[in-house]
């Protein structure tokens, strides 16, 4: 789960990407992220992937306390995350199955222990006959699907989807999205960042709101307004 | 694993180039000190006694000369046997008839071993303060000299080497900067998807061990092809010099040496520049 205590992020540029945030999402609960671009939504996921150190407050993930998470520790708290980007970031010298087979591979997976899950995770998102082709000739949006594959075949306890629908059509971003609630209903914990407006009422579900940094919204089983 | 063939190409030899020197050095300095051991019964310190020591007297000093730790050997030929082997020698025998006395003096033929050769200076002023010594004759000067230079040689290798560790670890820490820095990117989502920094660095620990040991596989190569057309100049020296010793061809030693000098320092080089290169890529 994750939870954000009066989180602000500061950069040293001075730009405030953050202003005391807070908010707590558990197990078997997905929400989204949303606001205009630059309100902070992805500097909210990287603190949450510990990629950036919040400039006070406090952010608990997994039951980490990431102020306090040592540099050696963090591969391994990555590890329990699935993380899809923005720009999918495929690794264009692998095949699509080695793409997805990475975070197995990074695990210590044996290699048919870890085909059995990639083509598990591959079928989930449509492409199992797309295994041993490589990034390069695939569309834009199968690119999209495998990162989203490569997220959840270690079947993290958290999912950040950073515009995971970017390049997806209206068919295929529902497709996604219940996959997305499969892994809802299993117990992880999912934090999405779109502004896909409307794909978020379509889902109906708990939306966080930034502007400008600050949280001026949290809809469905959140706290307040 | 590699930039391109050539850059690779080049590389190897500039290892194989730095592996090269210090191996020659060792290696000709090696025979030097074999030729040395060989030369050293050429060496000789000859003790001319005084006139009014006795033949007794001169063997007691002959065998306390044994047990100095400097000396090999040492042959006592007293004045009548000095007489007998110079009236033997050519044309000397009708001269020795003719002299009343016997003029020589008697002698001990000393033979320094090879400790003895590199400080001869300090034994023949030693063996010269001996009471019953009237002078003292050191032979073999050029051997002494030799003797000194071989040292040096060493201390050259030595230094040498030190500095070819230095220039091997740049050029392999520079190559497999050039790689980490090719995948960047690659590295940059490794990490975000939880690999560890050992993870990361593995294939390029194994593309600096590799080069090091192409490196030292090349530079035996090259050390062999030397020796080969160094051989028969040398050996006609050795030949002259009425000595049984040739050069060896390619000893196992060597190549496995350089072999794996090169992969150690090529690996060891490897990891102290791709930790450095992957931790300062941010995330």
């Amino acid at each position: 789960m994750i939870s954000f205590d009066k989180v602000s992020k500061q950069y040293i540029s001075g730009q405030c990407a953050l202003a005391s945030v807070s908010f707590e999402i558990d197990k078997g609960q997905m929400a989204f992220v949303t606001g205009h671009s630059g309100a902070g939504k992805s500097t909210l996921l990287k603190l949450v992937l510990a990629t950036e150190k919040c400039s006070s407050g406090h952010v608990v993930v997994n039951g980490t306390d990431l102020n306090h998470i040592r540099k050696r520790e963090i591969p391994f708290f990555r590890r329990r995350i699935g993380m899809v980007f923005q720009d999918h970031q495929l690794l264009n010298d692998r095949s699509v199955a080695d793409n997805v087979a990475l975070p197995l591979d990074i695990s210590g997976f044996s290699r048919s222990d870890a085909r059995r899950r990639v083509r598990a995770a591959l079928d989930k998102v449509g492409l199992l006959g797309k295994e041993k082709q490589f990034p390069a000739a695939l569309s834009g949006g199968e690119q999209q699907r495998v990162g989203i594959a490569r997220a959840v075949v270690n079947r993290p306890s958290i999912i950040l989807a950073d515009e995971p629908t970017g390049n997806l059509d209206p068919e295929l971003s529902m497709e996604t999205m219940e996959v997305f609630e499969q892994f809802k209903n299993v117990g992880v914990s999912l934090l999405i960042a779109s502004h896909d407006i409307s794909l978020i009422n379509r889902m109906d579900c708990r939306t966080l709101i930034l502007n400008g940094g600050a949280l001026i919204g949290d809809t469905g089983h959140g706290e307040l307004s | 694993m590699f930039f391109s063939p050539l850059s690779s190409t080049m590389t190897v030899i500039a290892i194989a180039g730095a592996l090269l020197l210090p191996s020659l050095l060792f290696a000709f300095n090696t025979n030097i000190t074999t030729l040395l051991a060989e030369f050293q019964n050429n060496a000789r310190i000859v003790l001319y006694l005084t006139r009014d020591i006795s033949d007794s007297q001169a063997l007691e000093v002959s065998n306390n000369l044994l047990t100095s730790n400097a000396i090999d050997s040492a042959d006592f030929i007293s004045n009548e046997e000095a007489l007998l082997s110079f009236s033997e020698a050519a044309g000397f025998s009708q001269i020795v008839a003719d002299l009343e006395a016997n003029p020589l003096p008697a002698s001990i033929v000393i033979t320094p071993n090879l400790a003895g050769l590199a400080g001869l200076d300090q034994l023949a002023v030693r063996l010269d303060q001996m009471p019953e010594v009237e002078l003292v004759q050191v032979d073999s000067l050029w051997l002494r000299r030799l003797a000194a230079i071989s040292e040096l040689i060493v201390l050259a290798a030595r230094a040498l080497g030190l500095i070819v560790l230095l220039c091997l670890c740049f050029i392999i820490g520079n190559t497999v900067r050039s790689h980490i820095e090719n995948r960047r990117d690659e590295i940059k989502i490794i990490k975000l998807v939880g690999g560890t920094h050992s993870y990361i660095a593995r294939p390029f620990l194994y593309t600096g061990l590799f080069y090091g040991l192409l490196g030292g596989l090349l530079a035996s190569l090259l050390q062999a092809t030397i020796f080969l057309s160094f051989r028969d100049p040398l050996n006609e020296i050795f030949n002259l010099y009425d000595s049984s010793f040739t050069l060896p061809l390619l000893a196992p030693a060597m190549l496995i040496t350089l072999a794996f000098s090169g992969a150690l320092i090529g690996w060891l080089a490897a990891i102290i520049s791709a930790y450095r290169y992957i931790n300062a890529i941010s995330t």
